[in-house]
């Protein structure tokens, strides 16, 4: 069953459909993919997913549930949590509060807000721990995220998303300005998520998409052009043209 | 106990020694003002350039019961504490709308729109004149007219504030304010709704400036029109910016600095704003984060130098 489905969903700026009437069905426990050149229309994709911004019009269903037109901040508590394709963190934290702040909003009760020490709540710290931990990142826990390398930051920004314990964790372009070394890395780290998290990732990197992907989806100029396994998204002809031609030939 | 709190305690023995009550007084009082500004200023990263506002509101309204009806001093400062909250839930709900500069001016817009209230009313505020008459009525046998008395209440009320914004500070709310400053967009993506908290700051924030600004108007027996005032709004700005707005402490050192500075040098050389004007420039260029950043810098030059 689709944990994460949109029906018909539209997005306008203006004259320009940035998404344009876009069906997507994400399987429970799946990693779906969202392949497609530069400004086909994924990010906003995801901002339409996490609230960010409404919707011009369509649907978004999570578990059922239409959560269209819930705020951001709603729809973390709904279970769905994204990464930046641009790291956004919290550059003056530490690591571990920068997972922390994730970990504590979704939290099981806010109680104790604005007087309780921060250090008094074990389960959510716990929680903080086992994101970095997940990451790779918990011997640098006390360190500020604007004092670690750009690989590292990525992985950190990873590891918010996870911290909020997601039924769905939205990936956008985990791998973006990474190098060879650290983009295995961070492969390698996505394929350790899969099966414990719903996920559907945004890379560029079509060996990346090939080789972790359940089901591809591929978008080109707002909107989906094919939908299928890693194997049938690579005999399509129609994706071949639009995207896949130089990269993969 | 923790060496600041040392400090603290020792500073608030020693300061009516050495200089009069009434500015020793003030001291704590613009610190409790600043300590409101900073959970703005410091850990939300609002510039707040209308927090006169709340202090004025509270005094005006605090002092005309005391001086109309008697009212008990401790009633006073808890409405004191009210009405600040609620003037800052208002205009906080009005500038939370609204980010950066456009943000800066509505507070500072707000700001004007009590002062020329303030100033036409003066059935009741006395405009330009001031609201004067307002007594320090004697609390359970404690005659407050004593300044000293006086003094003694307020540093009590200080280290009481101090301690509850300590707890403020690094409760979870604390914590979800910086990250706010650090990245708004974050903030919001994790599950917080952003301008809910910055509201919350503003009416925190605004609680304590309501009490500074009963204890001002008891201090002084005088609400002056200036204590709704802009320059009044940028005068615990600069004297939180000179502390440093980066830590707990910070307002505190730059009340302390700003107060001597306008009390005791005003009184040699009519141009001292000049000073105070070097202080924020060499600040704003050497050490954002105040006093504090400077003595901690200071500090561990020179421990580096010892162990060469």
């Amino acid at each position: 069953m689709a944990l994460l489905e949109t029906k018909e969903l539209t997005k306008a700026f203006g004259a320009l459909t940035a998404v344009n009437a876009v069906s997507l069905d994400v399987e429970a426990g799946s990693l779906h993919s969202i392949i497609g050149p530069n400004g086909a229309g994924k990010t906003t994709l995801f901002n339409l997913l996490t609230g960010t911004f409404p919707p011009t019009s369509g649907r978004i269903l999570l578990d059922g549930r239409d959560i269209t037109g819930t705020p951001a901040a709603r729809v973390a508590h709904l279970g769905l949590a994204r990464s930046y394709q641009r790291t956004t963190v919290f550059p003056a934290f530490s690591l571990l509060d920068n997972v922390w702040v994730a970990a504590f909003a979704t939290g099981k009760s806010w109680r104790g807000l604005i007087w309780r020490k921060t250090g008094r709540y074990p389960e959510v710290g716990e929680r903080a721990r086992q994101a970095l931990a997940d990451v790779g990142l918990l011997a640098k826990a006390d360190v500020p995220a604007r004092e670690i390398s750009h690989g590292e930051q990525r992985q950190l920004e990873l590891a918010i998303a996870l911290a909020a314990g997601p039924r769905v964790l939205l990936l956008d372009e985990p791998a973006a300005g990474l190098s060879p070394d650290e983009t295995r890395k961070m492969v390698s780290l996505v394929r350790t998520l899969k099966g414990r998290y719903t996920i559907v990732l945004i890379e560029h990197k079509i060996d990346i998409i090939m080789s972790v992907s359940d089901r591809i989806s591929v978008m080109y100029f707002g909107s989906l052009i094919a939908e299928g396994t890693p194997e049938e998204i690579q005999r399509n002809a129609e994706v071949r043209r639009a995207y896949l031609g130089g990269v993969a030939a | 106990m923790k060496k600041p709190i040392i400090l603290l305690l020792a500073a608030v023995v020693i300061l009516p020694m050495v200089v009069r009550p009434a500015i020793a007084t003030e001291i704590w009082i613009f610190a409790i003002f600043g300590l409101g500004l900073n959970l703005l200023l410091g850990y939300t990263g609002l510039l707040s350039f209308g927090q006169s506002t709340f202090f004025g509101s509270a005094a005006y309204v605090a002092g005309w019961l005391l001086k109309q009806y008697g009212i008990n001093a401790f009633l006073a400062l808890g409405i004191g504490v009210g009405v600040g909250a609620a003037s800052a839930a208002l205009v906080g709900y009005l500038c939370v709308q609204r980010s950066g500069l456009y943000f800066i001016m509505l507070t500072f817009a707000l700001n004007q729109l009590f002062y020329f209230i303030a100033y036409q009313w003066t059935s009741v505020t006395g405009g330009e004149d001031g609201m004067p008459g307002v007594p320090r009525p004697a609390l359970a046998g404690i005659d407050f007219t004593n300044p000293l008395v006086y003094y003694a209440l307020v540093a009590v009320l200080f280290l009481a504030s101090l301690w509850i914004m300590k707890r403020i500070v690094e409760s979870p709310l604390g914590r979800i304010l910086q990250a706010i400053r650090e990245n708004p967009v974050r903030a919001e993506a994790v599950g917080y709704d952003v301008p809910r908290f910055k509201l919350l700051a503003f009416v925190i924030g605004g609680a304590f400036s309501g009490l500074a600004g009963v204890l001002y108007a008891m201090l002084f027996g005088i609400v002056p029109l200036e204590a709704i005032g802009f320059v009044f709004s940028g005068n615990v700005l600069f004297a939180t910016l000179i502390g440093g707005s980066g830590s707990l402490y910070g307002p505190v050192i730059g009340s302390f600095v700003f107060i001597w500075l306008s009390e005791s040098v005003s009184t040699l050389w009519a141009r001292w704003p000049l000073l105070l004007g070097v202080a924020f420039v060499v600040v704003v260029m050497f050490f954002r984060g105040g006093v504090v950043e400077a003595w901690t810098r200071f500090w561990s030059w020179r421990s580096s130098k010892q162990k060469n």
